[in-house]
């Protein structure tokens, strides 16, 4: 069965990558959110599993959403996806709870990778 | 300027270059400096040349300009122009923190100036199967005209200028500057085509 999954990101080309890179069977229970207070309100509501999550984006941005994970106490796992890939960012995102940062352009392999590593395939 | 109407798609598409530019940019800049640097999403905006030329000769308050060309293939080639504010003079010193008699100022700006513009660029140009060899960057006498007269000098006819305002916030410094790029029409045309030839693909 595949697990319920939310892409956020202001991008819709990014969305789209995000989209083609997950494994074929996980594409059709995909929800996305084009910024970080519809992705709170999508997560708040439902049950998502799985969330890939853009950092730099306006408004509520990606560190945003996570500290709000932590705050509502949220069961889900969380895959940063990213063009800021300063190292002092990747350690700050995985202090708030993501379990990988992945840069961008990101590509399907490299994200199935993870998805394993961390026990979701 | 209609030669860059971009359609919906092929804007976003763009602005996820760029995006995924600065980061590379930032990054680099940040390890320079050691200091972490906040990103904001940068705002991108085409200009026509006619109006280019009047709106920077009415900036007051630009500090300086650092100017650097860059060439790929396929037609793809411009100026970069990275300029700065008058009030974030003193900040940028402060932050590069190079003793006075190290480096002048003005080699400072230059140095900064040349990271984020290769930077940028490379990365970009990875993105859209290109490859850039850039000019030495330099930087323009801080006299009222000479950003206009620079323009004027330029060695091809660029049609439009791509302006990314890029904000660094680096830990308790802020600096604006503005990265212009002028392209010529057969870049423009070049880029719109790759950036089809990418949203093809989804």
């Amino acid at each position: 069965m595949s697990p319920s999954v939310l892409i956020c990101d202001d991008s819709n080309m990014a969305r789209k990558q995000v989209l083609r890179s997950l494994p074929e069977q996980w594409r059709t229970s995909v929800q996305t959110a084009s910024n970080g207070a519809e992705a709170l309100t999508i997560l708040r509501d439902n049950s998502v599993e799985v969330l890939f999550l853009d950092l730099t984006m306006p408004g509520i941005d990606g560190i945003g959403v996570l500290q709000g994970i932590q705050k509502l106490n949220l069961n889900c796992s969380v895959f940063v996806i990213s063009a800021d890939i300063q190292p002092e960012m990747q350690s700050k995102v995985k202090a708030l709870g993501a379990k990988e940062f992945i840069r961008k352009p990101v590509k399907s392999d490299i994200l199935i990778t993870h998805l394993q590593q961390h026990g979701l395939l | 300027m209609s030669e860059f109407h971009l359609t919906e798609d092929q804007q976003d598409c763009l602005q996820e270059l760029i995006n995924i530019a600065m980061g590379q940019a930032s990054d680099q800049l940040a390890r320079y400096l050691d200091t972490f640097v906040y990103l904001k999403v940068p705002s991108i905006e085409s200009v026509a040349a006619v109006e280019l030329i009047q709106t920077l000769s009415q900036q007051q308050n630009t500090m300086a300009v650092v100017s650097q060309g860059f060439f790929g293939y396929e037609g793809i080639r411009g100026e970069a122009l990275l300029m700065y504010q008058e009030e974030d003079s003193g900040r940028i010193a402060d932050l590069l923190g190079y003793e006075p008699d190290e480096l002048s100022q003005d080699e400072q700006l230059i140095d900064i100036s040349s990271i984020l513009t290769t930077t940028f660029l490379n990365v970009f140009a990875g993105q859209i199967d290109n490859q850039m060899s850039y000019n030495a960057p330099k930087l323009l006498p801080s006299i009222q005209n000479s950003i206009s007269e620079h323009l004027q000098q330029m060695t091809f006819n660029w049609d439009l200028a791509l302006k990314v305002n890029i904000n660094y916030q680096v830990t308790d410094y802020s600096f604006n500057c503005n990265m212009i790029l002028l392209i010529p029409e057969t870049a423009i045309i070049n880029i719109k085509n790759v950036l089809d030839r990418i949203l093809a693909e989804f």
